[in-house]
């Protein structure tokens, strides 16, 4: 048979690309819920951290199984909130079906268009309420939980992650626990036009909404710092305003 | 073993190494060697995408049209890619090392060696020594990778699998995590590898 055809070219690169088109969706249907209940728990795993319910290592050294179930016993409602600061979802909290808002990107596009977000609220029994954040870093998404204090002012604890950033630079935003620790015990000034601030010297200035931005990581700090406080933003209405009924209890 | 196919084995990870002598795959060589994990899983991936891609390219051989033989091959190449890079996303235990790789996985399938090896072995060699060479070209490839993993996690984080293994006082080096100092490394590893082998040498 002519190999060199015309005919015999295209009907051979069409069957190639078929069939391994089909084997494809194949393998990834059949691995699509593994790879879901893995970037479920992972996420789990950085809310828990941010949380402090368990050490960050004890987390990554827990299964997914065991996961599921920590975070079922400690968490107490899981919401969603609109820009306006009002509930508008909720969140199941059940071991077997727990729903997380884990796509931020889409989230994080509505906060910018000023509609449509459904930001999640999540409570820990420990009175701790984690909410995410997201934005640009230099190479790629950067995102992370921050954790507060029953209050809704004070830092319990953060956790940060990247898709690419550089290894031994911007990704100590991830691999440093000394970065994500500097978080614990700030406050942020939702009122304010930048609720945090993470630039360099800024803890110099004494202010406790404020974190030093990493050496050597110029734009991953500037994009983390960008991200917190447009999150930050968008729940200042809810957040915010638990803030200041607190402060009437008070 | 017939003389061949024990040349076919251990020259592409001695005198014909693909990172130190043919000089392809530089480009990974440089991203993911920070750490030695990181570096044992994309040597993995590696030796199991040549293997496999020059094993089924080897079985098509003879149907492949030559005009479109490169593009047959990419297809073939980019399947295995996203097969490995599937199945380390969907373990349990591989999760977090695929996301650690995350797009250099995908970028295996610009990796010189495997194209090259399909190119100038698998199209006209059996199945069997093509997939042998596959992997061992992939072997060649990863021992690099490995050795070059190891000083830069050892002198750039002080750090051996991630456990302490330089004092606690040790200052890690920033520069031996950045790209440039893994071509500093790969030039001495060359630089000793034709020390040792005097017929790599050029007049």
């Amino acid at each position: 048979m002519n190999t060199n055809s015309n005919a015999y070219t295209v009907i051979y690169t069409t069957v190639i690309v078929v069939i391994v088109a089909a084997l494809l969706a194949f393998v990834a249907a059949k691995l699509g819920p593994a790879q879901e209940a893995n970037t479920k728990a992972e996420t789990l795993r950085q809310m828990m951290s941010a949380a402090q319910i368990k050490p960050t290592d004890e987390l990554y050294s827990t299964k997914n199984a065991g996961i599921l179930q920590l975070y079922a016993d400690n968490i107490e409602e899981a919401y969603t909130i609109g820009l306006d600061g009002q509930k508008n979802g909720t969140l199941s909290t059940t071991k077997d079906k727990i729903e997380l808002i884990d796509k931020l990107k889409p989230q994080n596009k509505a906060i910018k268009a000023g509609s449509g977000a459904t930001l999640p609220v999540y409570v820990f029994k420990s009175g701790v309420i984690v909410v995410p954040i997201y934005g640009a870093g230099l190479w790629g998404p950067i995102w992370g939980y921050i954790a507060f204090n029953p209050d809704c002012r004070t830092i319990a604890g953060a956790y940060f992650d990247h898709e690419s950033e550089t290894p031994g630079l911007g990704a100590k935003i991830k691999d440093e626990a000394w970065f994500r620790e500097k978080f614990a015990g700030k406050t942020v000034e939702f009122s304010s036009e930048t609720p945090f601030n993470l630039s360099k010297n800024a803890e110099a200035t004494g202010a406790s909404n404020a974190v030093d931005a990493i050496t050597g990581a110029t734009m991953t700090s500037k994009g983390l710092g960008e991200a917190l406080n447009v999150w930050f933003k968008a729940y200042e209405k809810h957040l915010g305003e638990a803030q200041t009924t607190n402060a009437e209890e008070e | 073993m017939d003389k061949k196919l024990k040349e076919t084995i251990l020259n592409p990870i001695l005198k014909g190494n693909p990172i130190t002598v043919l000089v392809l795959g530089i480009c990974s060589s440089l991203a993911v060697t920070v750490q030695l994990k990181g570096a044992i899983v994309m040597a993995l991936s590696v030796i199991i995408v040549t293997g496999l891609s020059s094993l089924v390219c080897s079985l098509l051989r003879n149907t492949i049209p030559n005009r479109v033989r490169i593009i047959v091959q990419l297809v073939v190449v980019a399947l295995m890619v996203i097969l490995v890079d599937q199945i380390l996303k969907a373990g349990e235990g591989t999760y977090a090392i695929d996301k650690q790789l995350s797009v250099y996985i995908g970028l295996i399938i610009t990796n010189c060696i495997v194209m090259g090896r399909i190119e100038a072995f698998a199209l006209g060699n059996k199945p069997i020594p093509s997939l042998l060479d596959g992997l061992a070209n992939g072997v060649g490839y990863g021992l690099i990778l490995v050795i070059v993993a190891f000083f830069r996690e050892l002198l750039g984080s002080g750090t051996l699998f991630g456990f302490q293994v330089l004092p606690a006082g040790y200052i890690p080096n920033n520069l031996v995590i950045l790209p440039p100092f893994a071509l500093i490394l790969l030039g001495c590893i060359i630089w000793v590898h034709r020390a040792i082998d005097k017929d790599l040498q050029e007049n």
